[in-house]
């Protein structure tokens, strides 16, 4: 395995853990989809 | 023909007769192929058919016709967006990279409005990298700062700005793109909401965190060009249905605008003379009538892993095919970036996208319902030099490039509007900026309370340099 190689593969665990450790709590219910939603909700017509 | 030209009083001059859409283009290009090979700002000049252009709207205004507000005015656009007739490499080899039959609607609207189309701007290969470092077209160079680099991955988007070669332009932001190089050569930048402005006929890097978005010297010259691009858009699915923001309204100034600073994450690990900029324009602001809290924000660190991974999967998606046949075309930092992508599990992209959604929607309930903007540092650190930005092995250069962008990325999961102001500058001259954070769609404050600083200070009003 060379450097380059040994880069990816550090940084492909590394991230998996973070999201790991983030992501343990979510509820089932939230969906990929609740950004759109979440920009929507919090515009000002909608929040003022 | 004076080089002091900003996009409004380029347009009220045209509109007037003073100067025409031909001698402003060829003042451009003549600028141009000056410094041209000095800042390396431009991939591709399109003199021949801005010349034409420009000679054609001179003719219809002989006769009476003004296409719109921006009748005359010269633009360029970051090689990632397809114009017709041009080559979009995308930072790549190849002069072809991005190939499909729309092209930019956002350039497509730029030019109903009036602009000269003058060509297409030098960036970061495929949009990865926030110096502007290019290993086939040149580095970009700081026009504000010679040695340092200009910011990526919109570097010749700045630079271009920076130094008078084109009135305004297109670049777009996945993890900072527009913001690092507007403040790392003192111009202004908008990364727009989410889906306010098309991302259609311009190279994808990541579906879920692209934005377009412009650059200009000044804030009403960056809302002129935003209230031209933005609107919803058939040829993009997340392009929003919103009708495009009204902006009269951002010359009303700071007073009675609830301005959060926050005291976590943004302000951590910060160079003197960057955080002195921001303290020194948040208490600006308190003199301006805005009511300035200091505020914990829901922590943003979780947002950068999310944001990676997403980033990393959409581009080793997107731009696979290269990765597999071509690897070695590529810079060795966006080769190994765009690898990462392949080898993340489907479950953990999707989890990435479930925590950017919570994220997004405790964010904007906690942060606004306190305050109506956020005002935060866009970089930890001015302008690097170009030797400390390339410095070290590959792995060394893409913790620097974490560090340098850390205070964008953010932003870009979140999907929130955010601007880069210029605020300054550090004892050796090299450009400072503040980033000012608004509502999901409320561009117009933003704009409202960048336009307040504006008018206090000289910080947007610098020529174009060098001279």
């Amino acid at each position: 395995m060379d450097e380059r190689e040994r880069q990816v593969t550090t940084a492909v665990a590394d991230l998996a853990a973070v999201i790991e450790r983030v992501g343990a709590d979510l509820s089932l219910a939230e969906e990929p989809s609740g950004f759109t939603l979440a920009l929507e909700a919090g515009s000002p017509t909608e929040s003022q | 023909v004076t080089d002091d030209w900003t996009i409004a009083s380029l347009a009220e001059a045209i509109a007037g007769g003073r100067i025409s859409p031909l001698e402003i283009t060829r003042e451009c290009l003549d600028r141009t192929a000056r410094l041209g090979p000095r800042l390396r700002a431009f991939i591709t000049v399109d003199e021949e058919r801005a010349l034409a252009t420009a000679r054609t709207l001179t003719d219809e205004l002989a006769s009476g016709r003004r296409r719109g507000p921006l009748h005359g005015v010269p633009l360029a656009y970051k090689d990632l967006c397809r114009i017709a007739g041009l080559p979009t490499s995308c930072g790549t080899a190849t002069a072809n990279y991005f190939v499909t039959d729309i092209e930019c609607t956002a350039v497509v609207r730029l030019r109903a409005a009036g602009a000269v189309t003058l060509g297409s701007l030098n960036m970061s290969e495929l949009a990865v990298g926030p110096f502007g470092d290019n290993a086939h077209h040149g580095d970009v160079e700081n026009p504000r700062s010679p040695g340092h680099c200009a910011g990526g991955s919109s570097s010749g988007s700045a630079a271009a700005v920076a130094a008078g070669l084109a009135l305004g332009t297109l670049g777009t932001d996945t993890g900072g793109s527009i913001r690092l190089p507007a403040a790392c050569c003192g111009v202004v930048g908008l990364k727009p909401t989410y889906g306010r402005v098309s991302r259609a006929g311009v190279m994808p890097l990541s579906w879920s965190l692209d934005h377009v978005g412009p650059l200009a010297r000044t804030v009403g010259d960056v809302a002129l060009l935003l209230e031209a691009i933005a609107g919803h858009d058939p040829h993009d699915a997340t392009s929003s249905r919103r009708p495009p923001p009204r902006l009269a309204g951002i010359d009303d100034g700071a007073r009675g605008m609830r301005v959060g600073v926050p005291e976590n994450f943004f302000f951590e690990g910060l160079a003197p003379a960057v955080e002195g900029a921001v303290r020194g324009t948040v208490g600006m602001l308190e003199r301006l009538g805005a009511t300035v809290k200091w505020m914990r924000v829901p922590d943003p660190a979780p947002l950068v892993g999310a944001a990676q991974i997403i980033s990393s999967c959409e581009g080793a998606t997107i731009h696979g095919r290269l990765l597999r046949e071509r690897p070695d075309e590529l810079q060795p930092v966006v080769r190994t970036r765009l690898d990462v992508g392949l080898h993340v599990s489907a479950v953990d992209y999707l989890q990435a996208m479930r925590v950017r959604s919570r994220a997004a929607r405790v964010f904007i309930r906690e942060v606004f319902r306190e305050v109506d903007l956020l005002v935060a540092p866009v970089i930890p650190e001015p302008a690097l030099l170009w030797v400390e930005a390339k410095a070290g092995s590959p792995g060394e250069v893409a913790r620097r490039m974490g560090r340098f962008s850390r205070l964008t990325r953010p932003l870009n999961a979140l999907g929130l509007p955010a601007l880069s102001l210029p605020c300054g500058t550090s004892p050796d001259h090299r450009p400072l900026a503040v980033q000012i954070v608004g509502r999901p769609f409320d561009e117009a404050s933003v704009l409202r309370l960048a336009r307040a600083c504006e008018r206090e200070t000289a910080w947007t009003s610098a020529r174009p340099s060098p001279a």
